[in-house]
């Protein structure tokens, strides 16, 4: 009878524990879809605010886009009326003072001409180059960098030192090749405006997903941080500009009378 | 006339949610569910009715253990396959379980319940649920998941494997009974095949109004 009783109670005990430990086993998914709710409901947030910065960064880039082409536009319209404009009215005036009675000067004259109209092409094709650009960081910016240091190699004033191993490049950033390519086609166009200059080093590499491109010269120099203080640096302030807005560091060393060098360093792709 | 019993009652909802949820639906695993339903009543029915007759129908049972573990291991793969190819875990998984399957039958005969089966089919389960809820976390997808589909359908598996592991283990042990006509052990099966039932009722009506999204 005792013994009945116990086993009774044991199958009692047993049940008990069995009613308890089901219902406990039920309630751990209960806390694992509630953990796996709010996780998922982080990685909502997270991706939510991830497509927030992107679209906040491609408006970034059309703005820096527009700014550059506009510069571009500003830079060919100056062209034209400054340069362009200049030689062919100098030529009009040439060619219309030309007396075809007077054949020893008329000849100087139409020389003279030749040579204005033939300074107004080469002008005309700098800005065709100038426009260009789209055109060719489509091919990836190494690519434009090896064309823009090929035209310059051209024009035979400058000893070029140049390292580009961009042109091996996986992925490209489109967006940010046209506006790296301007930044380094501005560099130039002021150390053959301003820096004469006789050498200049061209560093182009990809490191740890970023670019880096600097570019080193022997010319005058100038005080950089008088230029800085008065905005009068030659382009540098827009340099700088763009720079920010494709969250690119821009370091510049120029001591005078010994050159200047210009280090970019942008995220990349 | 005789009331069906409580899990033939819930499985009737189950089966007539299906239907009217399901039936349009083109996915062929959507499909196998509803047949799966359907089958798992005519077997309870079929169970109640020789247990009615007092004759033994753990044999009928073992039958649908056979069928029920192979619905299950589909239906974790089609879940998975949506984050890995899960081809080889689930053929190990099988292999496994129809193992267990025949391990048993062999050392007890077909006429005793196929316990080592059942257990083994609960860790297994469980396991694969677990897995597939990691691979969720981990995908950098979000999903909506109040309304996805798999997710509920997974979660119906967890609850119902994991839930029974307990009364499982301890199958045999215990004959308490917590009314005169309700052991405990028929009480937890009730309430866990009504867990089942309604997530994955509501898995069809996710079900149901992703294909409308989409057609």
């Amino acid at each position: 009878m005792d013994i009945l009783l116990y086993m009774q109670n044991e199958t009692a005990k047993i049940a008990i524990l069995v009613a308890i430990a089901t219902l406990i086993f039920l309630l751990m998914p209960v806390f694992l879809i509630l953990y796996i709710r709010s996780y998922n409901r982080h990685k909502k947030n997270h991706f939510v605010e991830k497509q927030l910065m992107q679209e906040t960064f491609s408006a970034e880039m059309l703005k820096a886009k527009v700014e550059v082409q506009d510069q571009t536009m500003q830079s060919i319209a100056t062209d034209l009326h400054d340069n362009v404009g200049q030689l062919l009215s100098l030529t009009t005036l040439t060619l219309n003072s030309v007396n075809l009675n007077d054949t020893e000067k008329a000849a100087k004259k139409i020389e003279n001409s030749l040579s204005l109209v033939n300074k107004s092409i080469k002008e005309l094709r700098e800005l065709a180059k100038l426009l260009h650009g789209e055109q060719l960081v489509s091919e990836g910016i190494g690519y434009a960098i090896e064309q823009e240091v090929n035209w310059l190699s051209k024009s035979g004033v400058f000893q070029l030192k140049v390292q580009n191993e961009l042109t091996r490049l996986e992925h490209f950033s489109p967006d940010k090749d046209l506006i790296i390519l301007r930044l380094m086609q501005e560099i130039i166009n002021n150390i053959i405006k301003h820096a004469q200059a006789t050498h200049i080093e061209i560093n182009a590499y990809l490191e740890n997903d970023k670019l880096f491109l600097n570019i080193a010269e022997d010319g005058v120099g100038f005080d950089y941080d008088n230029a800085k203080k008065n905005n009068t640096g030659m382009g540098l302030s827009s340099i700088r500009k763009r720079m920010e807005m494709i969250n690119g560091k821009l370091m510049l060393n120029s001591t005078v009378g010994q050159g200047t060098s210009i280090s970019l360093e942008i995220p990349y792709p | 006339m005789k009331l069906p019993s409580p899990v033939i009652s819930i499985e009737i909802v189950s089966l007539t949610a299906a239907i009217v949820l399901l039936t349009r639906d083109k996915n062929s695993f959507w499909k196998i569910v509803m047949l799966y339903i359907a089958i798992a009543l005519f077997f309870e029915s079929y169970g109640s009715y020789l247990n009615s007759k007092k004759i033994n129908n753990l044999w009928w049972f073992n039958m649908f253990i056979f069928l029920e573990a192979g619905f299950i291991l589909y239906g974790l793969y089609h879940c998975l396959r949506k984050y890995i190819n899960p081809l080889n875990i689930i053929v190990a998984g099988t292999i496994i379980v129809y193992g267990s399957y025949g391990l048993s039958v062999i050392l007890n005969g077909y006429k005793q319940y196929n316990i080592l089966c059942v257990n083994v089919m609960s860790v297994l389960f469980t396991v694969y649920a677990l897995y597939y809820y990691y691979l969720l976390l981990r995908d950098e997808h979000f999903i909506v998941l109040k309304s996805h589909p798999e997710f509920w359908w997974v979660t119906g598996v967890l609850f119902y494997y994991f839930g029974s592991t307990m009364a499982n283990i301890f199958d045999g042990m215990f004959n308490f009974k917590v009314l005169n006509w309700l052991p405990l052990r028929y009480l937890i099966y009730i309430v866990l095949n009504l867990i089942l039932h309604s997530l994955w009722i509501y898995s069809f009506i996710c079900r149901m109004k992703q294909r409308k999204l989409q057609s």
